[in-house]
């Protein structure tokens, strides 16, 4: 119930300031709401699941929980991952099914300002606009910050295709 | 809320259902006095506990329908459809104050006098009987302490204070009631003591009768030497353990009872019409007084034996009677306390939350996935001292889990209980006859799943009744039975329960729906015109839609099918209709067996592995291309043999887009194993890499996103802690059979099957082929060894001749058409026959198709290699003839059988085989057809005497000599005897070929005897017998 609440206050940008997890993925860091997100792991053994859909890269066993692995780069339309190279995962919820995002690997927790936040640019890829909140404006780099909800909204998505 | 009233609620609640039943019941079976008391005796204690509670609502409306349902008890009212419909009524009004009590913990405002006055009347009707039935309206002296009328079994307060004052002290009488103990013991249950009113109105009873006793002309004497108190304290103590049921303490009491002697059974009766009169005086009902006056014959004997032993003991009566009193009262006490725990023990149920068992289950699942994790661990260490220990905890995690899941399951019959009710009002509100068969009510299912489907289910009953039977009068004139009939029917079935609503009513009428279809702008005419019925049919899923009329007060009130689709779908069912117009609809629900640990096999596709719930799998066959199981394919559809049927194959690895097919046929070593899964009638090979052991599995749902793969039915975690996908033969057969036509036709055809086998053997296996033009060939799958491909740089020459080398020998290439060639490159499609030691490969174009159809050449051909021509799917198929191509491939075939002019079949003759065996007739059937005999087979010797009824004549009989019924030699000596076969050869077929059987056949007239399984000896004595009817002629 309580998480509930507070992930609703997650979409109300008022002053002040949020925290969130950054991740790198293909040279790129995203942030990702720091209350959206349940666990970090290092790689796991990620069972495949056949016809499943392309950026479902499989199932994993969190401590009894079986958590649907999300492969992040292929559903924000990036080039996969090198061979050999391992993931790790940031497990996050959605209508209380667990998922796990599979990133390149897990940066810091930042406090940003929210006078850094800006919305996404107009002309930003539709796929990434889809799922993006917005952007902060870092010192070195631009950070968008992942909209977890959207992110996994596959369901509605896949009716209305 | 109140516990007390919560319980109450809960309680009447179930009562209340148990209520609804049982009128039904009794409706149908007015005479059933056990159904009658039953229902009495809940409604009684419905009425007894409002009033305890302080509902004076619910207890007025109770106590109207009780007055009802005694007068039929008592056999003064007849049971009517009118009364049990009042009363019905009440109990609804009950509920809903019920639900109104629920919500607000008061019960609501209303007005119930109409009702009452309804029911008043209908007890009025019969009121000449003379049971005092306490009415409402007399009750106009409006009790002080109440503020409102009496109610019956209520005594005024006034009385009751009396009785009290009058009653002794508890210092004088241990026996003394509290008027404590009428809480714990009001409303639990309803025997005796509770309808007579309970202690109060026993202590009333006891006060009156103390009284009255005093002063009796005839019983005066009897008593009036005893205190007041002390006298009344025994009828007191006495009541109690009757109506208890307390028969020691009453036999104490009961000795006690008369102080002086001389005590007659007269004076006895007497008593008991007092005691009756008492009773009915403190506004006890009749019956229960009778009743109550009854239990004192218990007594009886105690109480005339004492009488005469008084005279002995008068001294120290005073002592033993007040310590027997106290004794006996204090044993009734002790009885109330046993009593209460009783009425446990017989239940021995607590209610849970539902919450908790749930819970619970999670927890019993996480043990039991460690259990297997540690388990898996222990396995690898060698003589670990953790084994035994470890043993105990695993046994006794699997009862515990049996134990939790038994908790969780209830009988789907439950969820039915309302039914009879509901199709009982729908009967006389629409006007019709209809009967609900209600089967397998037992099937347990899970008690989540059912609280779902209880709506749904009752939803599908009511459309059933109202918009499927029809009216009696439609009905008879369409010819069906006045009555229509409603059948539910719950049963397990692979993994999942089926639950089946059918009636027999008007089925779904397409022309109708087709219009509403089109008046709701759902599809568009031309879209209507390309649909099947059964397309249409499935419109009534639709939102919004619904064909009845008129809307009903039963259903047609807009949300239908597609609500209940939806509630069904909502926990992972399915819903199937099929409805035949005139003839009835059946909807079939499919409820998954979810949150349950199954058992499943673990098998292996391309380094994965996956779990096959093991209640759908069949068998394993391992096939590898040298043994005896090989896959075959026809024109790329890979099929087991397997026991005489084919069997087909979908591979995992191409299901689960590993491999493709080329890629499969492409591997080097073919060595699969085949998993055979049922579901339904359909049964189906999976071919996997490995098959590794059973382990149980708690089943997961699938994350939301992978819903749509109708593949998998869940996921689980095995012992050593991987994740791994439960795959759904359902949805595999789905994914199977999408190509092939969907699995409803594969159920029909196996009941088709079924069907056939048990009633006559027509149709046989046709392989359809092509070779030299486009018209199909066909030939008696039955004859085929097999189907091979076999490479065309294989196929060598020698002698003029093709060959091929085949299983380490030269196999003998025979063209099927002059007018065809081997390909050029690739693969030949060749069909191999093998007979003894023969074995020769017939080289086609293309392998077409197994059709199932009658076999019957139509037109004899003069082609050498051709028997003639049939219709085969509705094509005119060539049939072939193998003896003739098995003469081409080997020159000494023909003479192998030594008689070969013999063997040469007689053109056309038509023979009559008679055989119960459905194996020896399909065996038989296709050998005699190939020979070029027209077979007509039967499966009995009656078949066949009614044929020759019908005026049908063969040229030769075979007959079975065993069978059910009519043998042989009686069917041969009736056939004899100068019947319109007489002249007709006959051959006797048994397995019974001892030299006696054959002189018996020989003397009931068979022409010939042949072993069973000898097909040269029989085609020979098939030939030489028409050879000899042709020289004869």
């Amino acid at each position: 119930m309580n998480d509930l609440v507070v992930r609703k206050e997650l979409n109300v940008v008022a002053t002040g300031s949020q925290d969130y997890v950054t991740v790198r993925l293909a040279g790129q860091t995203l942030g990702i709401p720091v209350l959206a997100v349940h666990d970090v792991l290092n790689a796991q053994k990620i069972t495949r699941i056949p016809r499943a859909p392309e950026w479902v890269s499989g199932v994993l066993n969190l401590r009894g929980r079986i958590v649907t692995a999300i492969d992040l780069r292929r559903r924000l339309g990036l080039p996969p991952r090198e061979a050999g190279k391992t993931s790790m995962s940031v497990v996050v919820e959605h209508n209380e099914e667990p998922y796990s995002l599979q990133i390149d690997s897990v940066g810091e927790v930042l406090s940003l300002d929210n006078q850094l936040f800006e919305k996404n640019p107009v002309t930003l890829d539709p796929r990434w606009r889809e799922v993006s909140r917005g952007i902060y404006r870092l010192e070195k780099e631009l950070l968008p910050i992942l909209d977890v909800d959207k992110l996994l909204a596959f369901e509605s998505k896949d009716k209305a295709a | 809320m109140d516990d007390l009233l919560n319980e109450f609620l809960t309680e009447t609640a179930e009562s209340i259902d148990v209520v609804d039943v049982e009128l039904v019941k009794l409706e149908q079976d007015p005479n059933n006095k056990e159904v009658l008391d039953n229902i009495f005796r809940l409604v009684h204690t419905i009425k007894g506990t409002c009033g305890f509670l302080g509902l004076p609502r619910l207890e007025s409306v109770a106590h109207a329908s009780e007055n009802v349902l005694g007068k039929f008890r008592d056999g003064e009212l007849q049971v009517s459809e009118h009364s049990v419909t009042v009363i019905l009524e009440s109990l609804d009004r009950i509920k809903e104050i019920l639900a109104g009590l629920e919500a607000t913990e008061e019960e609501p405002e209303g007005d119930d006098t109409d009702l009452i006055a309804r029911l008043d009347a209908i007890a009025e009707g019969a009121l000449a009987a003379p049971a005092p039935e306490p009415d409402t309206v007399e009750g106009e002296i409006i009790d002080p302490g109440l503020g409102r009328p009496l109610k019956a079994g209520e005594v005024s307060l006034a009385e009751l204070e009396a009785a009290f004052a009058a009653a002794p002290g508890p210092e004088e009488m241990a026996a003394a009631p509290e008027p404590a103990p009428k809480k714990q013991s009001a409303g639990k249950k309803a025997s005796l003591f509770d309808r007579v009113g309970g202690e109060d109105t026993i202590a009333v009873a006891a006060h009156l009768l103390s009284q009255r006793l005093e002063s009796h002309k005839e019983l005066g004497k009897f008593f009036s030497g005893t205190a007041a108190d002390l006298r009344k304290g025994r009828f007191m103590g006495m009541m109690l353990a009757l109506y208890k049921d307390d028969l020691d303490a009453a036999d104490n009491v009961g000795r006690q009872l008369v102080s002086a002697s001389g005590f007659t059974e007269q004076n006895f009766n007497t008593l008991l019409g007092l005691v009756k009169d008492v009773l009915v005086g403190c506004q006890v009902d009749g019956d229960t007084a009778d009743e109550a006056v009854m239990s004192f014959e218990l007594v009886r004997e105690a109480v005339l034996t004492a009488s005469k032993a008084v005279a002995k003991a008068e001294t120290n009566k005073a002592g033993r009677a007040a310590g027997g009193a106290s004794a006996a009262a204090a044993s009734s006490d002790e009885h109330a306390a046993a009593g209460g725990e009783g009425g446990k023990r017989v239940s021995q149920s607590i209610r849970v939350s539902v919450d908790l068992l749930e819970d619970l289950m999670n927890l019993v699942s996480e043990l039991v996935l460690t259990r297997n994790q540690l388990l898996q661990i222990t396995r690898n260490v060698e003589n670990s001292e953790l084994g035994v220990p470890l043993q105990r905890l695993s046994q006794c995690t699997t009862e515990l889990q049996e134990n939790v899941m038994k908790t969780r399951m209830q009988p789907i019959g439950n969820a039915w209980a309302k039914l009879p009710r509901i199709v009982r009002d729908l009967t006389v509100e629409l006007d019709k006859k209809i009967e609900l068969d209600m089967r397998g009510a037992e099937t347990e299912l899970d008690r989540q799943v059912l609280e779902l489907i209880k709506d749904p289910l009752t939803h599908m009953v009511r459309n059933s009744a109202d918009h499927g039977i029809e009216k009696p009068a439609e009905r008879l004139a369409l010819g069906k039975p006045e009555g229509g009939t409603i059948t539910l029917n719950a049963f397990h079935e692979g993994g999942h329960i089926i639950i089946e609503i059918k009636d027999d009513g008007r089925g779904i009428p397409v022309a109708k729906l087709s219009k509403k279809i089109l008046e709701k702008r759902l599809a568009t005419e031309a879209e209507l015109a390309e649909m099947s019925d059964a397309q249409i049919q499935k419109f009534i899923f639709h939102p919004g839609f619904s064909t009845a009329e008129q809307v009903t007060s039963v259903s047609g009130r807009g949300v239908g099918m597609d609500v209940v689709r939806s509630n069904i779908e909502k926990i992972g069912g399915t819903i199937d209709m099929q409805s035949v117009e005139g003839k009835g609809t059946r909807f079939s629900i499919k409820i998954p067996l979810t949150l349950a640990i199954v058992a499943g096999l673990i098998v292996k596709a391309q380094e994965e592995r996956y779990a096959i719930p093991q209640i759908s799998v069949l068998e394993l066959v391992r096939a590898s291309q040298n043994s005896e199981h090989k896959i075959e394919t026809i024109k790329n559809t890979p099929v087991l043999r397997l026991r005489n049927r084919l069997l087909p194959l979908v591979y995992l690895n191409e299901i689960l887009g590993f491999m493709t097919r080329e890629e499969i046929d492409a591997r080097d070593n073919k060595d699969d194993f085949i998993v055979v899964a049922q579901v339904g009638a359909f049964s189906f090979g999976i071919v996997v890499d490995q098959v590794f052991d059973t382990e149980e599995i708690v089943v997961k749902p699938v994350a939301p996103i992978l819903k749509d793969l109708e593949i998998y039915s869940g996921n689980t975690i095995l012992g050593d802690g991987s994740v791994i996908m439960i795959l759904d033969p359902n949805g595999i057969a789905a994914k199977a059979n999408a190509s092939a036509g969907d699995h409803e036709h594969e159920e029909e055809r196996a009941k088709e099957d079924a069907k056939r086998r048990t009633v006559r053997d027509e149709k046989e296996s046709m392989l359809l082929f092509r070779a030299g033009g486009k018209h199909p060939k066909a030939v008696p799958l039955g004859l085929v060894a097999r189907l091979e491909e076999i490479e065309i740089g294989n196929i060598e020459e020698s002698d003029g001749r093709l060959m091929v080398q085949y299983r380490g020998a030269l196999m003998p290439l025979i063209l099927a058409d002059q007018n065809m060639s081997i390909r050029a490159e690739g693969k030949q499609p060749v069909l191999v026959f093998t007979d003894g030691d023969y074995t020769m490969g017939l080289a086609v174009d293309e392998i077409l198709d197994i059709v199932e159809d009658k076999l019957e050449i139509k037109l004899a051909s003069d082609r050498k290699g051709v028997v003639g021509s049939a219709i085969i799917a509705g094509k005119a198929s060539e049939v072939i003839d193998v003896a003739y191509y098995l003469g081409l491939a080997f020159a000494d075939w023909l003479k192998s059988r030594d008689m070969s002019e013999d063997v040469a079949p007689v053109k056309g003759a038509d023979l009559l085989l008679i055989d119960d065996s459905d194996f020896f007739r399909n065996m038989l059937k296709p050998v005699l057809t190939v020979s070029g005999y027209q077979v007509r087979a039967v499966s009995s010797a009656k078949a066949a005497l009614k044929l020759m009824e019908e005026g049908y004549m063969f040229d030769l009989i075979i007959s079975d000599i065993e069978m059910p019924d009519m043998n042989g030699f009686d069917f041969a000596r009736m056939v004899r005897d100068g019947s319109r076969w007489e002249t007709t050869p006959m051959v006797a077929l048994s397995a019974l070929a001892t030299e006696r059987d054959v002189q018996r056949g020989h003397d009931a007239g068979f022409d010939d005897y042949v072993a069973k399984f000898d097909k040269e000896t029989l085609l020979r004595s098939l030939s030489q017998q028409l050879k000899i009817k042709g020289d004869a002629a």
